[in-house]
C-alpha cells in the first residue's frame, strides 16, 4: 500500500474543525553529526512522544496540547509496568505491548546480545502529541533534553513518534 | 519529535528516528529516519512479537552507518497484512 497521507489528512480535519490552514514545518537538511565509534560499542538512549507512561507515574492527558512534561524511564523497568494513553493513534496494540512503540524490553536484549555497547541510565517518554509551540520546542524544550543526554554521555539518540 | 532530532544532532549526538508517517517526516527533515509503512502505534510492529520487534529496531540503529546524506529516509520494506489507510482516514477525520 502507498504511505497514508497524513499532511493532506490532517489538513482536512483542521478545516473540519474550523481552524486556519495549518503552517507546516517544511525544514532543509543540515550536517549530520557521524557516530564516532561502532554501534556495539555505543550507549543508546530512547524518547518516545507516544503517551507511554510507567506504572509510577500519572498516565498521559491523551487529548494534551503543548504539554511539556518529560519523563525519565528507567532502562530496566519492564515492558508490562507501562500504560499507553493518546487520543491520536490505536493504542490498543501498544497497551497491550509497550514495544511496538517504546521497545524497551528489546533495547535491552539488544544490549544483551552485542549490537549495541549499552542502554543509557535514562530513557525518555515525552513531547507528547500536538506541541505547536515550535520555538519552545527548538530553544528550550529540546536543548535542556540535550544536557540531559551529554550528561548520561549518549552515543546515540532514538526517537520515536508513535 | 522531528524537531527535537534535528536540535540533539546540531548539537553532537547522532539521531535516528522511527517514522510512521512518511509526508510528515518529509517536512520535518529528521537528520536520519527510517520509514515503516505500519499504523501509528506500531513502528516496531505486531505486539507480542519480540523477534521481529527486535529486528525493526536493530535495523533503525544499524541505519546509522548507512546513511550518509542528512535528512535521509530509509524505508523498511516490510509491509502490514492489511491495508489500513481506511482505518486512519476514518479516525484522523472523525475526532
Amino acid at each position: 500500500m502507498e504511505p497514508v497521507r497524513y499532511v493532506d489528512l490532517l489538513n482536512q480535519r483542521y478545516r473540519a474543525q474550523g481552524f486556519p490552514p495549518y503552517e507546516w514545518t517544511v525544514n532543509q537538511p543540515e550536517e549530520l553529526t557521524p557516530l564516532e565509534k561502532p554501534l556495539a560499542e555505543c550507549r543508546v538512549s530512547m524518547l518516545t512522544s507516544g503517551g507511554v507512561s510507567h506504572c509510577s507515574m500519572p498516565t498521559w492527558d491523551a487529548y494534551a496540547r503543548n504539554d511539556f512534561r518529560l519523563d525519565t524511564v528507567d532502562p530496566e523497568a519492564a515492558g508490562v509496568d507501562f500504560s499507553v494513553s493518546d487520543s491520536y493513534y490505536d493504542t490498543s496494540d501498544a497497551q497491550r505491548d509497550v514495544n511496538t512503540v517504546f521497545p524497551i524490553d528489546r533495547l535491552r536484549e539488544l544490549e544483551a546480545d552485542g549490537t549495541i555497547g549499552s542502554v543509557a541510565p535514562r530513557l525518555w517518554s515525552g513531547f507528547m502529541g500536538r506541541i505547536y509551540k515550535r520555538t519552545h520546542t527548538t530553544e528550550v524544550a529540546a536543548p535542556a533534553l540535550v544536557n540531559e543526554l551529554k550528561a548520561d554521555d549518549v552515543d546515540l539518540f532514538l526517537l520515536v513518534p508513535a | 519529535m522531528g524537531l527535537v532530532a534535528r536540535v540533539v544532532e546540531a548539537a553532537g549526538i547522532p539521531t535516528v528516528l522511527v517514522s510512521t508517517g512518511r509526508d510528515l517526516t518529509e517536512l520535518v527533515c529528521p537528520p536520519r529516519s527510517m520509514f515503516v509503512n505500519f499504523p501509528m502505534g506500531n513502528p516496531f510492529g505486531p505486539p507480542e512479537k519480540p523477534d521481529y520487534q527486535r529486528d525493526v529496531l536493530r535495523a533503525a540503529l544499524e541505519m546509522v552507518n548507512t546513511i550518509t546524506t542528512a535528512g535521509e529516509i530509509v524505508d523498511l520494506q516490510d509491509t502490514w497484512p492489511v491495508d489500513f489507510t481506511d482505518k486512519v482516514t476514518a479516525s484522523l477525520l472523525a475526532m
